[in-house]
């Protein structure tokens, strides 16, 4: 038995050495390949599962509590911590001192877990589940490399959210990246070179930025703290800049002047990744011309790694520049929800209908976090899940659809309901997952999203629960054109696109037009589980993550979030002790 | 002893549920009613156990229980030193949330619940024969055991929040049930249509939860429905109490088909005909009418709000009646109905007086009863004639089908407000509240009660959002309503005559020759249910007391309030010689077969088609929502695909390769030029040297 701390370690190593293991396998053995990735993903989820179990939560801020409890609180939150260094330590003369000094890289390889990161590894480990069983005859052409990709994925994505190194973190971020480029570019549709590149460049170019603002952010600490060494570590990064913000005036006055400039490096990598509206586009794209379990990550995933990365960088580094630019995310937010909605509606081809919505359901997320109190950040990384599961079981019927038909164009269905009785169940079940029934898991992030949003700001909170009905309608309009009514079947097409009979040139048996089958049932069961069990029982989940929410969103309101509410105070009284960020750091200076 | 009964009552129709959505398939097939028939009777019979299980006490005068089952969410605000609390406005305005799944039992759940399981156990009973034959009979017993549940779970709610979830959660089983022949596609496109529709309502009440919620800091009833916090709010701040009650009645226009949102109750008939019967006429459509009746606390001081449920819930009387005069369908006709008696059921919560609330939760039970039976009874012509509804395809049944035909006629009968059958009683309390409103010189009672805090005499002399003073308000919605009983009398009637009488004995060929009366398990549940809707009123109404009595421990002042109102006899007179009048009328015209209605409606011309078309309303729905809402979202995406992805995407993209196009002409493989550039860089590097060090 391993020391418990090196879990997460652990859990980042054991895909990269299943995609070693899949890859050692015989090239043409598919069976060899998909088990070795089956059995390796299942031992990650129970290890996630280990991870959940030994996750103790500690006690939530005390009334009244100042930096130094918040402090104490997010040092207990970070659990199961493990550092090694990149090179082996070295000793050396201090020449001052005269004394003999560890050396060491400022960069270390550090993993821990905390609420926020505990359901995210969890999410990417269960859905890795899925995502292998949806390839499983799907995938013809060099299975080997397939599923040594996405177990690469898996340990990149575990990676991304369990790294407390910001070099690593990076790291694992643009690693996400490059397994996917490759699904989508190798085993993807007609227009796939074009959708991977794009996807690619698309992220990169805004993930370049973000590295420039955490360097960036790095270096300021450093300067502002006359440390000699720089550090890279993301808890001692946070606390040390949020106790330079509150303590000092010329620090407070420093990172008043650069944060704008942190944020928009931050948001322009983030926003791209999340995606919020403008920066959408490569999505949709992405998603139709990804293989089914391409998809089922990105969305259920991949998005999260830019919503994350609000949720762990922007808001307690730069709080006051999230506070500033509320207005513009919620802007954006809000009319994401919107948009991605109408935008839905329009839609004939399946998988694009379930990008757009993701677009809708990502501004939930978003505007839940920039709600900045803890029922709201709750909403939000609750939504995050939500919208992995149920997003990602949306994206593994519509695969098993295509498998049969292979044709998404809603127009060509109908009636399905009477020839797929189970697959009707599940579209039901997640259908209304996504649409925000109460009772499934979709209903509690959205509501304490909005609820959180709400308390923040009115207009923008009742705003966006006109998505809701929007929601019901294109959900439900796909569910209706599809498994209603009567029977309609597309046409068989035997002679595939030319693209695609290159790469299933020896597909010569057809998913058979029956039901869902054992193993069809076991990645939607999967999915299944958590949507009711968050949607009957979520405490489960938001008790874990509350203590790591609530020092974000103290400092949050130290830093003026608690005037955005400001306007409609319940009790008619405005708050007095609590100034605007500018004031602050004026009245700092003069009394300076 | 309530501890046991409350947790039992949702509890059996879950566990019905779960039986038949497990083994229904597979073992029980034909046998799946027997499940969640036994789960609704046992819950019936725990509903009834819980009626006289609460009593009131001394510190406990609602003689409310309250179970809490588990808690649902918990989040905790940080209080940190330097920020104000939620209360002062810090906190990011959020008081923190603190959801449970909690049972409520006072009087007024109690007797929602002894009325909906009743009911409830009447219909699956009677369902077991009507849906004999379906190959999905399974399916249909298992929504409907989730149905029940989620209705008792709602009716059981302790907090907002719950209610909503609830709310939600049979919004779901209507849909599945509206659209349970799947293949059909009016019925696929009917069950979206109901959930479509509600959507916009809940956003409405999600909306006002919250808003309680920031305002409270609770969604709790025992933390909102607390007279000194809703005081203390209105003392504030009026206009939020007023926003709060509006948008909460937004929620109730959706779930209980008010004008503008009843357009899906119609279209809802596609439903197998038990589910017309429980669903969308006697338990859920009633959902709107037990939340606001739930806040009569929050209603009662916000006048403009009671104004607006009363005009809303006129209006959608009137409509619906109108359009109830001249459709074919006989469902149809019922489910107008329905919307029209849920409008009166609105009508009198809206008057802001308890005796209207009680009016309006009595009428919820009657009707409950009277309309459960005519839709099933219309439900028994169906099974008979094949599956026709059309009242033009068959006539004269009233031989063929004796017992659906008494048994009609006492919910026909009942419905009209004929005396003295529970109808009656229930529409003209409501009527002689509404009277009462609109003669303010004979309200002293509630404001003497001290349970209207602002004095009615005030509240009479103000203008009300419509432009007409209080009193001139509620004496047109008075006579309106009025109006709207006589032609409920009347389109009954109509329907009661076309189908029973009006010459010979005609059937559908669908029906094929075998047309005969229901089985005794449709056609005894019709008995018990004609039973009630025969004596409920007698016996429980104004002349016993019994019902207001029992709902006064959970709205106090509402026994003493309907003991000191009695019996308006200028109300109940007028109204009883209206719904004669309707009778005889249409007995006039539809009794035997006569050339009097196609006349009467040539003559009516336009008015006629209006109704017939059901004033347009779906028509103009598609033209000024639907429509402009796909064309916008054509145009989004034409948008998304020219300008957000075309010109900006792309145009960013294409930077780097313009920029690359910059410098290009330097690089043209001329020596000459290269020497060229070598030498003029060289002069102006050594000028910029030399300048600087003189």
């Amino acid at each position: 038995m391993f020391p418990i701390d090196y879990l997460p370690f652990v859990m980042v190593a054991v895909p990269l050495v299943g995609a070693g293991l899949v890859l050692l396998s015989a090239p043409a053995s598919r069976d060899q390949a998909r088990w070795t990735a089956l059995t390796n993903v299942i031992l990650t989820f129970v290890l996630s599962l280990l991870l959940v179990s030994r996750y103790r939560v500690p006690e939530l801020l005390p009334p009244n509590a100042d930096a130094v409890d918040r402090q104490q609180l997010v040092d207990q939150t970070l659990q199961m911590r493990s550092s090694f260094s990149w090179l082996s330590p070295r000793t050396v003369e201090d020449p001052v001192a005269g004394a003999q000094r560890v050396v060491d890289t400022p960069v270390r390889l550090a993993f821990a877990v905390d609420g926020i990161s505990l359901w995210l590894i969890v999410l990417s480990a269960l859905l890795m589940i899925p995502a292998v069983l949806v390839s499983w005859n799907a995938i013809e052409e060099r299975p080997a490399r397939f599923y040594a990709l996405m177990l690469l994925l898996e340990a990149g994505l575990i990676g991304v959210f369990s790294a407390q190194d910001i070099i690593l973190f990076y790291i694992f971020f643009e690693f996400t990246l490059i397994p996917l480029f490759f699904m989508i570019g190798i085993w993807g549709g007609s227009d796939r070179r074009w959708a991977a590149r794009k996807f690619f460049i698309y992220t990169l170019a805004g993930s370049v930025l973000t590295f420039l603002g955490l360097l960036f952010i790095v270096l300021s600490e450093q300067w502002m703290s006359n440390a000699s060494t720089l550090t890279f570590s993301i808890p001692e990064l946070t606390a040390s800049i949020q106790q330079q913000i509150a303590s000092s005036p010329r620090n407070a006055d420093y990172w008043q002047h650069v944060s704008p400039w942190i944020f928009a490096a931050l948001f322009a990598g983030f926003a791209i990744k999340v995606p919020l509206f403008p920066f959408h586009t490569w999505l949709p794209l992405a998603h139709v011309e990804a293989p089914t379990a391409g998809s089922v990550l990105l969305a259920g995933v991949l998005l999260k790694i830019g919503s994350y990365g609000f949720l762990r960088f922007a808001l307690p580094l730069v709080p006051g520049a999230s506070v500033a630019h509320f207005h513009l995310v919620a802007i954006l937010a809000v009319v994401g929800i919107i948009y991605g909605a109408l935008l839905a509606l329009a839609q004939e081809d399946i998988k694009k209908l379930v990008a757009y919505s993701s677009v809708s359901h990502m501004g939930f997320c978003l505007l839940g976090l920039f709600a900045f109190n803890t029922v709201g950040l709750t909403g939000g990384l609750l939504q995050m899940i939500n919208h992995g599961l149920s997003t990602g079981a949306l994206f593994a019927l519509v695969g098993m659809l295509y498998e049969r038909y292979h044709t998404r164009d809603i127009a060509s269905y109908g009636g399905l309901a009477r020839k797929y009785p189970r697959m009707a169940f599940c579209l039901l079940v997640v259908a209304f997952s996504s649409i925000g029934l109460p009772g499934l898991n979709g209903f509690t992030g959205e509501v304490t999203s909005l609820m959180g949003m709400f308390a923040t700001n009115r207009l923008y909170g009742t705003l966006s629960l006109a998505g809701i009905i929007l929601g019901a309608w294109y959900t439900l309009s796909l569910v209706r054109r599809t498994f209603f009514g009567r029977l309609r079947e597309p046409v068989q097409s035997h002679q595939h696109s030319p693209v695609v009979s290159h790469h299933q040139a020896h597909d010569h048996h057809h998913t058979p037009l029956a039901d869902l089958n054992l193993r069809e049932l076991c990645a939607l069961g999967v999915l299944i589980v958590p949507i009711f069990w968050i949607g009957l029982y979520p405490q489960f989940f938001t008790r874990r993550m509350q203590p790591s929410l609530q020092p974000i969103v103290a400092v949050l309101q130290e830093n003026g979030a608690v005037m955005l509410s400001g306007t409609a105070t319940p009790r008619g009284e405005r708050p007095v002790q609590a100034a605007r960020p500018e004031q602050q750091s004026v009245n700092n200076t003069t009394s300076r | 002893m309530a501890d046991f009964l409350v947790r039992a009552i949702p509890l059996f129709p879950l566990l019905a549920c779960f039986f038949v959505a497990l083994f229904g398939a597979r073992w029980l097939r034909d046998k799946s009613h027997l499940p969640v028939a036994l789960g609704c009777a046992l819950s019936c019979a725990c509903a009834v156990l819980l009626l006289f299980s609460l009593p009131p006490s001394a510190s406990n005068p609602s003689g409310q229980k309250t179970v809490t089952l588990y808690q649902w969410m918990q989040v905790t605000e940080p209080v940190v030193s330097g920020i104000p609390p939620w209360q002062a406005g810090g906190a990011g305005g959020s008081p923190g949330l603190d959801a449970q799944i909690a049972l409520r039992a006072d009087s007024l759940s109690a007797t929602m619940l002894a009325m909906l399981t009743f009911v409830a156990t009447l219909v699956v009973i009677y369902a077991s024969g009507y849906m004999h034959d379906d190959r999905a009979y399974w399916r249909f017993f298992a929504i409907v055991g989730l149905f029940v549940f989620s209705m008792i779970m709602l009716v059981l709610s302790a907090s907002f929040l719950q209610l909503f979830v609830f709310w939600e959660a049979v919004g779901l089983c209507s849909y599945l049930l509206i659209g349970f022949w799947y293949e059909k596609p009016e019925a696929a496109a009917a069950g979206m249509k109901a959930f479509v529709v509600n959507r916009i309502g809940d956003f409405g009440f999600a909306a006002g939860v919250f808003l309680i919620w920031v305002t409270f800091g609770s969604t709790d009833f025992a933390k909102v429905l607390d007279a000194s916090a809703i005081a203390e709010v209105a003392q504030r701040n009026p206009y939020l109490l007023t926003t709060i009650c509006l948008c909460l009645f937004t929620g109730a226009i959706g779930k209980s088909a008010q004008f503008p949102l009843h357009v899906w109750l119609p279209d809802a008939m596609e439903g197998p005909t038990p589910v017309s019967a429980l669903i969308h006429a006697a338990t859920m459509v009633t959902a709107g009418v037990y939340l606001v009746a739930r806040c009569t606390p929050l209603y009662q001081l916000s006048p403009t709000a009671q104004s607006f449920v009363s005009v809303i819930g006129c209006i959608t009387a009137l409509l619906a009646a109108l359009i109830a005069l001249t459709q074919n369908d006989l469902k149809r006709v019922l489910a107008y109905s329905t919307v029209s008696q849920l409008g009166f059921m609105f009508l009198g919560l809206g008057t802001g007086s308890l005796v209207g609330v009680g009016g309006a939760m009595f009428h919820l039970v009657t009707h409950a009863f009277f309309k459960a039976l005519l839709f099933l009874g219309a439900g028994s012509v169906m099974h008979a004639m094949g599956g026709v509804i059309d009242m033009r395809e068959f006539r004269g049944l009233k031989k063929l089908m004796p017992q659906t035909h008494t048994t009609f006629l006492v919910g026909a009968l009942a419905l009209a407000g004929l005396p003295p059958l529970s109808g009656f009683w229930s529409k003209d309390t409501i009527l002689g509240a509404v009277y009462e409103q609109a003669h303010p010189h004979h309200v002293t009672v509630s404001a003497d009660e001290g349970t209207v805090p602002e004095a009615t005499g005030e509240v009479n002399s103000q203008v009300t959002p419509f432009g007409l003073p209080r009193a001139k308000l509620y004496n047109l919605l008075y006579w309106l309503g009025t109006f709207t009983a006589f032609l409920t009398a009347f389109y009954t009637f109509r329907a009661f005559f076309l189908t029973f009488y009006n010459g010979p004995e005609k059937v559908p060929h669908a029906a094929g020759h075998h047309a005969h009366e229901s089985p005794a398990v449709m056609c005894r549940p019709l008995w018990v249910l004609s039973v009630g809707a025969a004596l409920l009123g007698l016996l429980f109404g104004h002349l016993t007391g019994v019902f207001d009595g029992f709902l006064g421990r959970t709205i106090p002042g509402l026994a003493e309030a309907a003991h000191e109102h009695g019996i308006n006899w200028t109300v109940a007179v007028v109204s009883t010689l209206v719904a004669l009048a309707g009778v005889a009328l249409a007995w006039v015209m539809y009794k035997e077969e006569s050339p009097i209605p196609a006349r009467v409606a040539a003559l009516a011309g336009p008015f006629t088609r209006l109704s017939e078309q059901r004033f347009y309303l779906d028509e103009v729905y598609k033209l000024l929502v639907v429509r402009p809402l796909e064309a916008l979202s054509q145009v989004s995406r034409f948008a998304d695909w020219l300008l957000v992805d075309g010109a900006l995407v792309t145009g960013v993209s294409r930077i780097p390769s313009l920029l690359g196009q910059l410098p290009r002409p330097i690089q043209n493989g001329l020596v000459q030029f290269y020497a060229l550039a070598m030498m003029l860089a060289t002069a102006v590097l050594m000028w910029a040297l030399l300048s600087k060090q003189t």
